[in-house]
């Protein structure tokens, strides 16, 4: 049991390990406060902006309540550092470390729902995408290596265009763009706008990965399959192919784990993600502390999944 | 009747003649062996035969039908590819590296062929391989997948997987050469034993002893032409040509 999730394990004590030198080194009202420069009252030294460059000066004047944290917010270059000691300021007292831990378990599990339907959507997309990409990409990838110069054409043209432009303006592209150009092709389910531009996105990349895999296997197996009286087909269906399984799994669940990732992408046309939701979490909230949580949750579903294609790797590897 | 006939092949790589002028014809029920230094184009021939190699000019035919008729790498010969694909079928092969398909196991490996290739039901062909495979010998090791076989066990199942194709002929390239010497013999054994009922065999080898016994004819090739094709007994022990005799004193003496 304990083996079995010893990486995360781990990882869950590094994160405490490294949380609570940094609470218990964190400094004091006082010492902060000492760091307000004299004469920061007066009305034009609070407008300097060199003040607020310095996040502990910023943070001791919303602790010590000498400037409110939704009017500091207001001043120039306060934001982020407003929102990230906002966490520990709960009517104007300071939360101790375990005060503080308390706190934000309790955050997590009223975010949690909304976290994990995000999560169900990034795992559906991902999953979409990948299977129609690696199915497109059998045909790219044949087509590559296709001796009907046309389709080798069409091919090489799709592949290099595909991965030679950020996935974000493809997915722009897709949502926005083809609208204008004939309203006909508008798409106006996003999450289906989405599995179109990852799906076409990652085809591109499972070709190359699968036209590699095609011709690291020996000429002698097309050699024996022709002798044998086997078309190209049947040699590539029956033949090549299922030899490449074993091979191409490893590049595959890379792709795959990229895709996951890239899927925040998909916030730009407002689907809600895990990325997505963790955003707007954090504009409502003003709690960055909400990373923490998300980037678990990817965490695990990476974790799971790099299972499931160790597990198949095991299972085609069986012949070996 | 003849089984595979040639007539002045020719097979250029670029500048490089490969094979030049190789007329040769194979009665039904005839193993001929071909023998030669390395390089002298043996295996580029056997291999021609089948469409391995596309040849540049020459006639091929089998079972007296003409399949290739080429001239300056045009084939003049109009059968449909339907035609030519089930004439070559006729034609087995067995290669120096075995080439089983290593994702099957040593029964799948025999039975695809037939099920795919020629439309066998399943039970049949399983049948028919079951049969072929404890005929080479491997009837224990029927689920194993080739990785875990010896290189002899692989070459005797790769002929046992041609055979399954139900062939007139089966060509051999160098099938004992990339194996452990003490693993000639079975697959020599097997092959002796296909000869002795009456399978006709083009066998490309190194070994002499296999084709001073089992050759009915043995065929000499050196730099891309046949110099000299005679029985065994004649061949090896009065060759008519300088080279060959060279060639089987260099061999015959090591």
């Amino acid at each position: 049991m304990v083996k079995k999730y010893s990486k995360l394990l781990i990882i869950i004590a590094a994160v405490l390990l490294i949380c609570i030198p940094l609470a218990l080194t964190s400094p004091s009202y006082e010492e902060l406060a000492s760091r307000v420069p004299d004469g920061f009252y007066k009305e034009e030294v609070k407008k300097s902006s060199e003040v607020y460059k310095d996040w502990g000066v910023i943070s001791s004047l919303i602790i010590t309540q000498q400037i409110s944290s939704s009017k500091a917010e207001k001043y120039y270059m306060v934001g982020l550092a407003g929102m990230t000691f906002g966490v520990y300021v709960d009517m104007g007292t300071k939360l101790n470390f375990w005060e503080g831990m308390v706190k934000f378990t309790a955050n997590c599990m009223t975010w949690l729902p909304n976290l994990l339907r995000g999560a169900e959507i990034t795992i559906l997309l991902t999953i979409a995408a990948v299977t129609v990409g690696v199915i497109l990409s059998v045909f790219l990838a044949l087509g590559k290596m296709s001796k009907i110069k046309i389709l080798r054409g069409f091919c090489e043209i799709y592949i290099f265009v595909f991965r030679g432009t950020p996935l974000l303006m493809q997915l722009f592209f897709i949502y926005y763009g083809l609208p204008l150009i004939n309203p006909s092709l508008a798409i106006n389910n996003r999450f289906m706008a989405a599995w179109i531009a990852f799906g076409l996105n990652s085809a591109a990349y499972c070709a190359e990965i699968i036209r590699a895999g095609i011709q690291s296997i020996d000429k002698g197996q097309f050699e024996a399959a022709k002798a044998l009286g086997f078309n190209y087909a049947k040699t590539m269906k029956k033949i090549i192919i299922p030899q490449t399984y074993r091979r191409l799994i490893p590049p595959i669940a890379n792709e795959f784990i990229m895709v996951l990732k890239d899927a925040s992408l998909t916030s730009i046309i407002a689907l809600q993600d895990l990325s997505k939701i963790t955003q707007s979490i954090m504009t409502s909230t003003n709690d960055v502390l909400i990373y923490l949580p998300s980037m678990a949750i990817y965490l695990i579903i990476t974790w799971v999944f790099t299972k499931i294609f160790a597990s198949l790797e095991k299972k085609f590897s069986v012949y070996e | 009747m003849s089984i595979i006939k040639t007539e002045n092949l020719c097979k250029d790589f670029g500048e490089l003649k490969v094979l030049k002028n190789c007329s040769l014809e194979v009665e039904q029920g005839e193993v001929v062996c071909i023998i030669g230094p390395s390089g002298a184009g043996k295996s580029t021939f056997l291999r021609s035969l089948n469409r391995l190699e596309k040849i540049t000019s020459g006639k091929i035919w089998i079972d007296d039908v003409l399949i290739d008729d080429r001239e300056h790498g045009v084939n003049r010969v109009t059968k449909t590819h339907k035609e030519i694909a089930a004439l070559l079928l006729d034609m087995g092969m067995v290669f120096q590296r075995f080439n089983l398909f290593p994702h099957l196991t040593v029964l799948e490996n025999v039975m695809l062929a037939p099920v795919e290739v020629k439309g066998m039901e399943k039970e049949e062909a399983r049948k028919i391989a079951r049969e072929l495979i404890a005929k080479v010998g491997l009837a224990a090791k029927e689920d194993v997948y080739p990785a875990k076989l010896s290189g002899g066990q692989q070459q005797r199942v790769a002929i046992a997987r041609a055979l399954a194709m139900q062939p007139k002929i089966m060509l051999f390239d160098e099938p004992t050469s990339a194996l452990d010497p003490e693993l000639v013999g079975e697959v020599l054994q097997v092959m002796k034993d296909l000869a002795k009922e009456g399978m006709t065999m083009l066998v490309v080898t190194h070994e002499m002893g296999f084709a001073k016994e089992v050759a009915d004819r043995v065929v000499f090739m050196y730099q891309g032409s046949i110099l000299e094709e005679a029985a065994p007994e004649k061949l090896f022990s009065s060759p008519e040509n300088e080279r060959t005799r060279m060639f089987l004193q260099s061999v015959l003496n090591t």
